[in-house]
């Protein structure tokens, strides 16, 4: 991986990750923390496994012990924190083209298909940090609002009778639509208003997590994304309008490992 | 019925904070400082559950 260093950490011992390595080809370090100590030291043992495993109705086992809580550090060139994605479950996670994207510091595009669109004074485009997902996968669905100068769209809190800009995801079977995370808007006055109004101008980027929960077998979607906003310039404003995207994501296939199921002796 | 959600910012080293060193061997063996294999890169840290199940 180009200019980012690798890291895997888990408690199996070395033989197990030689095979591992070698039947998936990684070259980048699977360290072997055998007996979890580093994990203990750096404090991310999950002590609540077996708690969590009743709850999904999971026979304890000698296996559960001593495991870490999923997740990743995102460290900088000098080592330090910059980020830390951890999960309650082991089914979440992010994509790789996110991480990595964090990690260097970017915004990526990804090698995700764009899809554009235009409304009245705006235009949109919208795309998925992965061209593919895979079951229980968080996958970031970026829309991308380009405003014509001397406009703005609202933004919330709306006034009344105002549309800010919103998404709306279509209802897809087992797919999760996280909270949309949009810049703060800008404060801006207008005569008539005396509380002031909350704006975006110029190009504005929100953001969606999805993930899609649906068991594996879900297959390819075309994901439907309703873009809401009104946009006004000093004078007037054009009526609420709408813009809709379909951004296509492929479902990968698993590769070499089961799932875990209630029912695996596992 | 689920368990209340962790608060990950208190669990394992803090953002803003250097990662701890750790050494530990690879799948060859070899012993692994980490900031010594970084070399001056950022870097991706996954724990995760197991390579065998």
């Amino acid at each position: 991986m180009n200019g980012v260093a690798l890291f895997a950490i888990s408690y199996d011992p070395v033989e197990i990750l030689r095979g591992f390595a070698a039947t998936h080809g990684i070259t980048y370090p699977l360290l072997s923390d055998d007996g979890s100590h580093a994990m203990h030291g750096l404090g991310l043992i999950n002590d609540r496994v077996q708690e969590d495993h009743a709850v999904y109705g999971i026979k304890p086992n000698p296996r559960h012990v001593n495991l870490p809580y999923p997740g990743v550090f995102v460290l900088d060139r000098d080592g330090v924190i910059t980020q830390k994605r951890f999960y309650e479950s082991y089914r979440e996670r992010d994509t790789g083209t996110g991480l990595i994207a964090q990690a260097l510091g970017i915004v990526t595009e990804s090698s995700a298909p764009v899809v554009a669109t235009n409304g009245p004074v705006v235009t949109a485009r919208a795309w998925l940090d992965s061209p593919t997902y895979v079951f229980f996968q968080r996958v970031v669905l970026t829309v991308e609002v380009s405003i014509a100068p001397g406009f703005h769209v609202y933004g919330e809190p709306a006034g009344d009778g105002l549309t800010p800009l919103s998404i709306e995801i279509d209802a897809i079977d087992g797919l999760e639509v996280g909270p949309a995370r949009w810049p703060s808007p800008r404060r801006f006055t207008q005569p008539g208003f005396t509380d002031g109004l909350w704006v975006h101008e110029g190009i504005v980027r929100g953001t969606v997590p999805l993930t899609f929960a649906a068991a594996p077998g879900g297959g390819d979607h075309a994901v439907g994304v309703t873009v809401r906003y009104q946009a006004c310039d000093d004078a007037s404003c054009v009526v609420p309008s709408s813009m809709h995207l379909r951004v296509p994501v492929r479902e990968a296939a698993l590769v070499g490992r089961s799932l875990p199921s209630p029912t695996s002796k596992t | 019925m689920p368990l209340p959600p962790r608060d990950f910012n208190t669990i394992g080293p803090k953002e803003g904070q250097r990662f701890p060193d750790v050494s530990l061997s690879d799948q060859t063996g070899a012993l692994v400082d980490l900031h010594e294999h970084r070399a001056g890169r950022p870097a991706l840290v996954v724990f995760y559950r197991s390579a065998e199940w």
